[in-house]
């Protein structure tokens, strides 16, 4: 990164924060509606020391690995095995196809109806939303896999063994990892919109409590919360991403 | 018919069939599951009764305003951002931070903002469509090849010209990209909104549904949304490559 990116990025911040700070104190705006930064650190330092904060994000987290772990479990594995087997693929297709692009949180009513409000049906939303993405991009990657690799392979005496670990999982890799990313973004959804309508613990569960109490400080600094773990995930992936992809860049 | 294409129809249509199978064979309970019979005969009563047109109305309006404003603002503001470094370095990481979050996450201080009528899902499907097709914009504009511009700029082109006949069209296949992207994003603002906090539209009528238990009722209006989704999506990318072949 260049240092004028760095710079005027960090600037931005300060610069948002400090005119939302001061336009509060100055009283161009209602702070009932905006709340302002120093009542928000307040209001996150408080609920860290009751413990109330490591709670939610506690709940959250577990919702989050349950759904996102399966998800990655189930859509790597389909994936796979459709990207090594076309008929697979073609079966797969239609439903891949709905799942990617239909809005799938409007299902949420009948996962209540066969979960029961609550921690199950968050998970399931949570799996449901990431796994098209996991599997469509471990099948891109797949096929993607550069036949000439392959055929160099197999002509130096590599066995179909071989070829999958020295092949074809390097050379896929970057994008599954890619899927992995983006399939994060899309578990967070599930996880806090799942909150949001039906729970009694949980990030999402809070930024609706505290809406519904018109508290909009501690709205915010749930906000806040899980802006930051969405950040941080992300670019967590992100660089996993660049470190698998490194070889590719070298040759 | 390749073989491709049987192979999906015959799945598509075998899921189908077990699904109108299952329950009647007691193998599954239909209140549960539905049935494609059941979900076709609640679709002709939803769509004689009830308020199912103004329902629609109301969604498409509030998607239709989400989304254009949506489009009208990124698509600007993205070409802006990538032709001025400066620019991009400042706004780029709220940007970013905002694109990480799970947009829907705002509901409840939108509807604090807004209230629950319509404004409030109008403001939610634009801010989750604003910040793909800004991004897309962007990367769009950053990929054209200096070269091009650069040739341009040696025969004498304006500004507003390499602009208009280098930068526009080389960027459009991230501008499409982008309100792809943006669009299925628009139709959950609004349906998810709807869910939430709302007194009428279609979202507003799964909830119901849900609530009282009638599951055809529900897969009927989760299916026309999906249907909805599914076509816009499909028209947006037939536009595109119609669009990319005019400017070649």
């Amino acid at each position: 990164m260049k240092s004028a990116q760095v710079v005027l990025g960090v600037l931005s911040f300060v610069v948002i924060l400090l005119t939302w700070e001061a336009a509060v104190r100055w009283g161009w705006v209602n702070p009932f509606f905006v709340s302002q930064p120093s009542a928000i650190a307040a209001s996150l330092n408080r609920a860290a020391r009751s413990g109330e904060l490591s709670h939610n994000i506690a709940v959250s987290f577990r919702e989050f690995a349950i759904g996102y772990g399966l998800s990655v479990v189930v859509g790597i594995l389909a994936g796979a095995l459709a990207g090594r087997i076309r008929t697979v693929e073609y079966a797969f297709d239609p439903f891949l196809w709905f799942l990617y692009s239909a809005p799938l949180i409007a299902f949420y009513p009948i996962f209540v109806l066969w979960f029961g409000l609550g921690v199950p049906t968050v998970i399931a939303l949570t799996f449901l939303l990431s796994v098209p993405q996991i599997a469509a991009n471990t099948l891109n990657g797949i096929h993607n896999v550069n036949p000439g690799l392959i055929r160099a392979a197999r002509s130096f005496g590599a066995t179909e063994r071989d070829l999958l670990w020295k092949v074809v999982l390097p050379a896929s890799l970057p994008t599954v990892i890619a899927g992995l990313r983006l399939g994060v973004g899309r578990a967070l959804m599930g996880v806090v919109v799942g909150e949001l309508f039906g729970a009694t613990a949980g990030l999402g569960y809070s930024i609706s409590y505290y809406g519904a109490l018109l508290k909009t400080t501690d709205m915010i600094a749930s906000l806040v919360v899980v802006i930051v773990l969405g950040v941080l995930c992300t670019q967590g992936l992100s660089a996993l991403e660049a470190r698998f992809d490194a070889w590719r860049t070298s040759e | 018919m390749s073989y491709r294409a049987l192979v999906s129809t015959l799945t598509a249509a075998a899921f189908i069939a077990l699904w109108e199978l299952l329950p009647r064979a007691g193998a599954v309970d239909p209140r549960f599951t539905s049935q494609p019979s059941r979900v076709i005969a609640a679709g002709w009563e939803i769509i004689r009764t009830g308020n199912f047109r103004h329902d629609v109305a109301v969604s498409l309006a509030e998607f239709a305003i989400g989304f254009s404003l949506a489009i009208a603002i990124g698509v600007p503001l993205g070409l802006l951002l990538g032709r001025f470094t400066p620019l991009r370095y400042l706004l780029d990481p709220p940007i970013m931070a905002i694109y990480a979050t799970p947009h829907l996450a705002l509901l409840p201080i939108i509807v604090v903002w807004l209230g629950i009528g319509m404004q409030s899902k109008i403001a939610v499907a634009f801010a989750g469509a604003v910040i793909p097709i800004l991004v897309n914009t962007m990367a769009g504009v950053r990929g054209v090849e200096r070269s091009w511009i650069l040739a341009a700029r040696s025969f004498c082109a304006r500004g507003w010209d390499v602009f208009l006949k280098v930068i526009l069209p080389g960027s459009l296949a991230g501008v499409i990209l982008g309100i792809r992207l943006g669009l299925s994003r628009a139709v959950l603002g609004v349906v998810v909104g709807e869910m939430y906090q709302s007194q009428a539209g279609l979202g507003n009528e799964v909830m119901r549904y849900g609530s009282e238990f009638r599951t055809d009722y529900l897969l009927f209006d989760v299916l026309l949304i999906s249907g909805f989704a599914l076509a816009a999506t499909s028209a947006v990318r037939v536009l595109g490559e119609k669009l990319w072949t005019f400017g070649k």
